[in-house]
């Protein structure tokens, strides 16, 4: 027996979870520019703080960033702070009583009124009133043209209504090696009905139609509306004339740099990639997403926005607020453009001159930069994986396949998600 | 006997009790506990009697996805049966690299999953995809083997029959094998027919292996995952939606684990069900 007892020690000292040392934990993105955006400022307040010991790590290895969250939530081993959560999930946490109530920290409401405008801070105000969230970074999503190839068809330019995009995508359509198949194609996006494809297709445009009304509002389904409708049939129609191609097209380069597909609905990210692997000659611009013909106002979009959390789990939340304030005030979110290539989630980022020399150095991220004044996130609600995924299989009928009319999709979906929210 | 003795054969089975009770017992006890509760992990389990039972005999999608898995079996497993069995009967004969051709079949079956469905998934693509390129080829029209409702399913239960096919015709190799070849020279001396033979002989002897291999395939076919998870996603239109795709989103998309749970036992009573069914028919039938 006493052969076992080291054994047994190990076993149970590699189970304890808890943490043996004071510092504060702050989990970053597992992304080389984070990390080092996460390095910089750790060092920076360690130097700063000596009294307030704190120390990160990129979220662990996972098949999500959202799995390993839930299972250190299930675990009880949340780190004390963590950046990048997605901003639908914010909400189950909150009622799940597991994060610390921002608004309830001192200078935290004085410092989200200098950073956010009141729209912003209304969405993300949780329904029980409290704020449970930093808004951190944004990702804006935008039509990506070949500028090139679009500019030498006789269509209207960019930024597209909806039928000047799919008389563009009638011109431009091919058979070019002439087996009876089409082989260029106006564009491409997700057609599978995973949930968080439609934050990359239907739900920006539908954003932009609809000059940003939500989805969800006091628990009802409030997206049965003409601007939906339009959404799904302008998508309906990209598929059904062919413009847009409905499997993936990874052969063997980037459709978009091989021109195979001339413009594409994506973020910032896409433009170092670009500037990476493009050939010589290679040009394109950024859009805002198409929109009805009799569309007015500004356009509208998904800002993709993943924001800073403090956990329950956390000993001295007011130092972990102290230190998320360093990230998030303007020196902080110059290096985070800098370092990352991500956009802050704050107000006038595109006119402040503090950012000005960043963004003229950068002129391709420009036009995300602008588009930050117009972007939103999406609904504070618990079940808002589930109402994408609805929303998604209809999608799935009507757009991909052709199987239902939008009204009836539409209608369908609403119902759906009214049914989900228990009304 | 000493007392230390006595204690003796528990200790050696206590291992075996011990995990039975963790990973056996202990999750089957709390999986029919949650089908009674609404959990979603992170939050307190809160008690809602049969909710979850009613909630299953009105979800729609549920049962399609019952139909969905029912509807692969009816195709894969009569597939499997009858191209495990005519490949093994080849393989009993003496042909010359008989060794080369069981190790051909029986390859696929140890291959990861995944990377046999990716590389499915490549070769059946509508526009990149190499069956329809050679199709194309010859000037026939593309099949869109992935994309099309009705087609879809079919495609996956050829791709799921081609990995599984070599461990069946091990299986069935061995059941040949074991019928006593004095049967076919009698039948020979009375002039039977190789048809009449094989289905007087041959099926007959084999029956417990068929009985093996329909209770495997049925198993196996219900548990139905990596393929439409990794080639549609259980599209197009939930066409390929299988009930344990189904279970798994519920449980770890939607984290409704109460639910998921209900629609598990479920599911587990179900294949009992039709494993009871497939025992008694096959041993009156053949």
């Amino acid at each position: 027996m006493h052969k076992l007892l080291p054994i047994l020690l190990i076993l149970l000292t590699s189970c304890e979870n808890r943490r043996t040392d004071q510092a504060l934990v702050f989990w970053c993105s597992n992304n080389a520019g984070e990390i080092a955006f996460a390095k910089e400022f750790t060092e920076r307040w360690q130097k700063q703080r000596p009294d307030k010991p704190l120390r990160y790590q990129p979220i662990p290895e996972g098949q999500s960033s959202e799995e390993i969250i839930l299972a250190s939530v299930v675990g009880k081993t949340t780190p004390d702070i963590y950046a990048n959560l997605w901003q639908g999930l914010v909400e189950m946490y909150a009622k799940a009583k597991v994060l610390v109530p921002l608004d309830t920290l001192k200078g935290f409401r004085e410092f989200l009124n200098t950073r956010c405008d009141s729209s912003m801070i209304a969405e993300i105000t949780s329904s029980d009133g409290h704020i449970y969230q930093v808004p951190w970074k944004v990702n804006p999503i935008m039509t990506v043209c070949n500028t090139r190839a679009l500019n030498g068809l006789q269509a209207a330019k960019p930024p597209y209504t909806y039928s000047a995009y799919l008389e563009a995508g009638r011109q431009f359509k091919q058979d070019k090696n002439g087996d009876g198949y089409t082989d260029q194609w106006l564009g491409y996006t997700e057609v599978k009905p995973i949930w968080y494809q439609r934050l990359f297709n239907f739900y920006p445009l539908y954003l932009a139609a609809s000059n940003g009304a939500p989805l969800i509002v006091k628990n009802r389904a409030v997206f049965n509306n003409p601007y939906a409708v339009e959404v799904f049939r302008f998508l309906q129609d990209l598929y059904k004339y062919d413009y847009f191609a409905k499997e993936r097209l990874s052969a063997t380069r980037d459709p978009f740099l091989a021109q195979t597909i001339a413009t594409q609905f994506t973020g910032p990210w896409t433009v170092g990639f670009l500037e990476k692997f493009k050939d010589p000659g290679f040009a394109y611009g950024t859009f805002a997403m198409p929109v009805p013909d009799r569309h007015q106002g500004p356009v509208y979009t998904y800002g993709d926005p993943k924001n800073i959390v403090i956990f329950n789990t956390c000993r001295d939340p007011q130092a972990a607020w102290e230190f998320i304030r360093t990230l998030v005030d303007p020196p902080g979110d110059l290096r985070l453009m800098e370092l990352t290539g991500q956009f802050p989630r704050r107000k006038n980022l595109d006119t402040d001159p503090y950012f000005a020399g960043f963004l003229q150095k950068n002129p391709l991220l420009m036009p995300f930069a602008r588009q930050t004044r117009y972007i939103k996130g999406v609904d504070n609600c618990e079940v808002i994986v589930e109402v994408f995924d609805i929303i998604s299989q209809e999608y799935e009928a009507c757009v991909i396949y052709n199987k239902k009319t939008p009204e009836d999709a539409i209608r369908d979906a609403a119902q759906a998600v009214d049914v989900l929210l228990g009304n | 006997m000493t007392r230390r003795d006595k204690w003796i054969p528990y200790g050696l089975v206590a291992p075996y009790i011990l995990h039975f009770a963790v990973f056996v017992a202990f999750p089957v006890v709390f999986s029919v506990v949650l089908t009674f509760h609404s959990w979603n992990i992170i939050s307190p389990m809160e008690f809602v009697g049969l909710a979850n039972y009613t909630r299953l005999f009105k979800d729609r999608l549920f049962w399609q996805a019952i139909y969905n898995t029912l509807r692969f079996l009816i195709i894969h497993i009569p597939l499997q049966i009858v191209i495990a069995l005519a490949l093994a009967e080849l393989l009993n004969r003496t042909i010359r690299g008989a060794s080369f051709f069981r190790a051909a079949f029986f390859l696929p079956v140890i291959v990861s999953g995944v990377v046999v469905t990716i590389l499915w998934q490549q070769l059946l693509g509508y526009n990149m995809g190499m069956l329809n390129r050679i199709l194309t080829a010859i000037s026939l029209p593309r099949v869109p083997w992935l994309d099309d409702p009705t087609v879809a399913m079919y495609s996956i239960a050829v791709m799921v029959t081609w990995k599984n096919v070599g461990l069946y015709v091990i299986l069935f190799l061995v059941g040949l094998q074991t019928v006593p070849v004095q049967y076919y020279e009698a039948a020979d001396l009375e002039g039977a027919t190789s048809w009449q033979k094989f289905r007087f002989i041959t099926l007959p002897m084999i029956n417990p292996t068929i009985f093996t291999v329909v209770v495997l395939s049925t198993i196996g076919g219900f548990s139905l995952f990596i393929e439409p998870y990794i080639m549609t996603e259980g599209g197009p239109m939930n066409s390929t939606l299988s009930a344990v795709m189904y279970i798994y989103r519920q449980a770890f998309q939607y984290y409704h684990m109460g639910y998921s749970a209900t629609l598990g036992f479920f599911f587990a009573l179900l294949i009992l069900f039709v494993v009871a069914i497939q025992k008694r028919y096959v041993e009156q039938e053949i």
